[in-house]
């Protein structure tokens, strides 16, 4: 099967934790099910054009984090998570990009209040948009 | 620097399918090591290097073609001249030319010759893999195409799915499905985890698809056995610029000698510096405090970084079997071209005037000599 996993070369992360990150993200996410059958090891290097070493390190990694299991002779599976690992792990990505905003706010001097007005118009919007694509739909 | 011993340090914490300690191949104009190294199992290690600059030989050694002092160990058994047939049956291998007495013989034939060597020979697998290079099994092995016949030894040599396999430039000839065809058939190979590939090759492709670790030789020496993401992480290059918008040569000059990791360094264009490095980080932070901008930072691609390689490695070191033959000819000193030379530790062959002996000559020449 194909992850899909996209590494940066020019990022200055090392690879292993491009894809540890994304791949972790892909199954909290639920994005790949829990029983999903991993490529092997050999299999994933070569569509990432890394070494089975990197591999190798992020199957453990994940293993060892109860994300992945993996059965002797039949590979590498998604494991149970439980739905607390998942809300957690919703709510931290929303952190991040809440705060990723914030940091840019913050450089180009916005005011709180420009932010908040900035936050509910951005909210109404969306909401709006995603309103009206359902509508769009019926 | 530190990096190529840590790739070695990783290797030999893997158990090793070859062990050379001392390892020298010497015959009429070409000397190949004294080589010490260890190859992991269950991984595929790529030799690179330019033409002429051992990975042949190094693979003819392994399969004891090649006689060799020192001491060299394959699948935990140690080489000898009358090295056993048990050995040689449980490695696969492509030589780089083809074996003009078996152009007479069409792939079948030859399979069929193979089989009564090989107690794993397997019919289905050699179908499969004859089926999955498109190969030719009906003309003589002599009639066919350089990439053709490829194919076919290809076929032949992992048919007895061998726990080594040696492959000398295994994609040479070869058309483009038949290329990925061959990059499948040896993921699968690698697969189980307990086969180990050795391959020369120049194509950089290859490397970036297969290899767990890339082996660089020049002119009959090992420049260092990397892991492959390591050496790529390990690797960049900057481009530089003053915060004036300047910078030119006396630049790059300045920060080959003076910035941490720097290994090459050049104006690139007007105003800008083009430096590469093995330490990036610290050699950005330098740059930084020295009032340069970074306007850019990338992955370098493998010619580039064995090109660094060599310069560093190569040019104040040389082979000291090459060196021995020097001083047999020219006496433990001697001068060519008003440079003289002298034997540091190690094998460092310094060049040094005669006039200023200083260790500005060897950086003038953008050529950094640190002794690993």
């Amino acid at each position: 099967m194909w992850i899909p996993v996209h590494i940066d070369e020019n990022r200055p992360e090392p690879l292993y934790h491009q894809v540890e990150v994304q791949l972790r993200s892909l199954i909290l996410s639920g994005q790949l099910a829990e029983g999903t059958l991993l490529p092997s090891i050999r299999e994933f290097a070569a569509d990432l054009r890394c070494s089975a070493i990197t591999v190798r390190r992020v199957y453990q990694d994940l293993e060892n984090e109860g994300l992945l299991r993996t059965r002797q002779g039949t590979g590498t599976f998604v494991a149970g998570i439980d739905q607390s690992a998942r809300d957690e792990f919703r709510l931290e990505r929303v952190v991040e990009a809440f705060e990723r905003a914030v940091e840019t706010g913050l450089q180009l001097q916005c005011s709180r209040e420009e932010m908040e007005r900035i936050w509910r118009d951005a909210y109404a919007r969306k909401r709006a948009e995603a309103d009206g694509d359902k509508g769009g739909q019926r | 620097m530190n990096r190529g011993l840590y790739g070695l340090e990783q290797a030999e914490s893997d158990k090793a399918v070859v062990a050379l300690r001392g390892a020298a191949v010497r015959h009429d104009g070409f000397a190949l090591g004294p080589l010490d190294l260890s190859v992991p199992a269950g991984m595929v290690t790529a030799i690179v290097g330019p033409n002429g600059s051992g990975k042949s030989t190094l693979l003819r050694l392994l399969l004891g073609l090649a006689p060799c002092e020192g001491a060299a160990e394959v699948l935990g058994r140690h080489l000898s001249p009358d090295s056993d047939a048990e050995l040689k049956e449980r490695i696969g291998f492509v030589t780089e030319l083809p074996h003009a007495y078996e152009s007479h013989l069409t792939a079948d034939e030859k399979a069929r010759f193979a089989s009564l060597w090989y107690p794993s020979w397997s019919w289905e697998r050699y179908e499969r893999l004859m089926h999955g290079f498109e190969a030719d099994r009906t003309q003589k092995l002599g009639k066919l195409s350089k990439g053709m016949r490829r194919k076919a030894e290809l076929a032949v040599a992992m048919a007895h799915d061998p726990e080594l396999l040696l492959l000398d430039e295994p994609s040479s000839g070869l058309d483009p499905s038949a290329w990925k065809a061959l990059l499948d058939e040896l993921t699968r190979y690698m697969d189980r985890g307990d086969r180990t590939l050795i391959f020369a090759t120049h194509i950089t492709e290859e490397v970036r698809r297969l290899a767990d670790y890339v082996l660089f030789m020049h002119r009959g020496r090992c420049l260092g056995l990397y892991e492959k993401d390591r050496l790529f992480e390990g690797w960049r290059v900057l481009a530089v610029q003053r915060a004036d918008g300047t910078a030119g040569r006396e630049d790059a000059a300045r920060l080959l000698k003076q910035a941490p990791g720097v290994q090459g360094a050049q104006e690139s264009g007007p105003g800008i510096c083009r430096i590469e490095s093995d330490a990036p980080e610290e050699t950005e932070a330098y740059c930084l405090s020295a009032g340069y901008r970074i306007l850019s930072s990338q992955r370098m691609e493998l010619e580039e970084i064995m090109a660094c390689l060599v310069r560093k490695g190569g040019c104040g070191k040389m082979n000291p079997l090459v060196i021995e033959k020097v001083f047999k000819q020219y006496g433990d000193k001697t001068a060519v071209n008003g440079l003289s030379f002298e034997v540091a530790q190690g094998g460092n062959l310094r060049a040094a005037r005669r006039e200023r002996r200083g260790q500005d000559d060897d950086d003038a020449h953008g050529a950094r000599a640190h002794s690993p």
